[in-house]
């Protein structure tokens, strides 16, 4: 569970600067200036100032886009990233290309119509920001999610996520054969991150509405591989291991 | 020359099983190595056992090295094999086995007694076994004691289904209740079972009080095993870690599925 910090003054920079206080700052700024979001698609795009744009960053909540525009800057969010914004913080609103708001529920239908498995995936992601992990989007590293300590400029991230609805998951497919166990196993040990299930149980509720979500449990667990050649001398580093969830 | 060339593929297997075998094995691999096949050989070094149908395992008569340290179990003071710890031996030349009229029984009728389900064992569990055991692991089938003081042992000991608690002082009437239930537990339930308890190679294992093992492992049959399939094993097993095997082509797997919680950050 330890952190690997880039460097000394990373760790520091980061218990200087905690990450729910930045978020937090993030949800007050964005209640403040009564930003929207304009829907486009799967993403959703939103224009701020130079204040806004530094904590978008610091938190890590969507991407800039680059544009010649001078007075603002645009950045774009991802679907989990905007009904975090929306929903759990509160501190968003979205427009649709009909120029009216978007109810939370309205939103909620459109981005399951984009992505069906969006309720397991949006409540894992929102199961670790909640819990001031930095959460970002893995398809990179074929995985759904990946999430770090803080910022990845200062932390190596340490878990490769998936989200897996429990039971039946024709939704999602994933570790469903030993050999995309193994696959996503080598893969993440092939880029130093840990493979994170977070398994979601919708409890029979269904995802006809947001609030369903509140219901839902999660289990984490780690999945990672064992090799017997090498932890044949010591029986405390075997315990230890396994109690940090890295064996 | 046939008998050099013999030699020397001899020679190379044997060192490169050497630096990964415990000393008792790694002794009798030497003396392989000394003595060019045909097997078996008829010398003071290997032990001798003599299978018995009815337990579907092999009682040893003649004990030779110090692999008996951390293989066989003690029923009434007389040692017995399981299927898979008669054949890794046989197949390492450290063990010669006779049938109930006193005839050797050769590794081909050994694998098929593996091959027919009698012995509680299957060709993937035995590809297991065997990795672990060339690595000095200490292996036993889970559920079956090392050693039960003043009890004969009974037929249906090494039946892989009856997973039997370890617990040295089961009254017999009790254990054939428990286990009959829990075998229709586990067949309901679950594919996925316990298969061995595994200790540490270098442990200081006493087979009088082997305290708990460093883990569990269970053979998971099919896919990788369901949330709710690991809970169920989690549930019986409280603390000890467990881990879950899977054999394709030869090659032995092992992995974790460690419950974790991810603190809440400041």
């Amino acid at each position: 569970m330890k952190a690997r910090w880039k460097g000394k003054a990373s760790e520091a920079k980061a218990s200087a600067d905690p990450m729910s206080k930045i978020v937090s700052q993030l949800q007050s700024s964005l209640i403040d200036t009564g930003t929207c979001g304009l829907l486009s698609s799967c993403s959703v795009l939103i224009e701020v100032d130079d204040e806004l744009a530094d904590l978008l960053n610091r938190a890590c909540f969507g991407r800039p886009r680059i544009t010649a525009q001078k007075d603002k800057q645009w950045f774009q969010l991802d679907m989990e990233e905007t009904f975090y914004l929306c929903f759990s913080l509160k501190c968003l609103k979205v427009i649709g290309e009909d120029v009216s708001t978007k109810s939370n529920e309205e939103l909620w239908e459109y981005f399951k119509s984009k992505k069906p498995v969006f309720p397991i995936s949006y409540k894992a992601y929102s199961h670790l920001r909640h819990k001031n992990w930095v959460v970002r989007l893995g398809l990179q590293y074929g995985v759904d999610f990946v999430a770090y300590h803080h910022h990845p400029a200062l932390v190596h991230s340490k878990y490769a996520v998936l989200a897996l609805p429990e039971g039946d998951n024709d939704l999602n497919g994933r570790l469903r054969v030993w050999s995309d166990v193994h696959c996503t196993v080598r893969l993440c040990g092939s880029v130093a991150k840990t493979l994170l299930i977070v398994i979601v149980n919708s409890n029979g509720l269904g995802s006809n509405s947001p609030s369903c979500l509140e219901h839902y449990t999660v289990e984490e667990r780690t999945i990672t591989r064992w090799n017997p050649e090498q932890s044949r001398e010591d029986q405390r580093g075997l315990q230890n291991q396994t109690k940090e969830g890295i064996i | 020359m046939a008998v050099v060339s013999l030699y020397l593929k001899i020679g190379k297997v044997v060192q490169t099983m050497r630096s990964t075998l415990k000393t008792g094995t790694r002794t009798m691999m030497k003396r392989i190595a000394t003595h060019p096949g045909p097997y078996p050989v008829y010398n003071l070094d290997i032990s001798k056992a003599r299978w018995i149908d009815d337990l579907a395992m092999a009682e040893v008569v003649e004990k030779k090295g110090k692999m008996w340290v951390t293989m066989g179990i003690v029923r009434n003071g007389n040692t017995y094999c399981s299927i898979e710890e008669t054949l890794f031996l046989v197949e390492i030349g450290a063990l010669h086995v006779l049938d109930g009229n006193d005839i050797h029984l050769s590794l081909k009728e050994l694998y098929e007694k593996l091959s027919d389900g009698k012995s509680g064992c299957d060709w993937e569990l035995f590809e297991v076994y065997r990795h672990l055991k060339s690595l000095g692991y200490v292996v036993g089938r889970h559920g079956v004691p090392w050693s039960v003081k003043g009890q004969k042992i009974k037929s249906g000991t090494c039946s892989l289904e009856s997973s039997q608690e370890s617990n040295e002082l089961l009254e017999p009437e009790q254990e054939n209740k428990n286990s009959i239930m829990e075998l229709f537990d586990n067949m309901q339930i679950t594919e996925v079972a316990p298969a061995f308890h595994v200790y540490l190679p270098n442990s200081k294992f006493r087979k009088s009080s082997p305290g708990d093992p460093s883990f569990i492992l269970c053979m998971s049959r099919g896919g990788p095993p369901s949330r709710v399939e690991i809970e169920a094993v989690e549930r019986k097993h409280g603390a000890i870690p467990l881990k879950f095997c899977h054999v394709e082509n030869g090659r032995v797997s092992f992995f974790s599925f460690a419950k974790v919680e991810l603190p809440v950050l400041p």
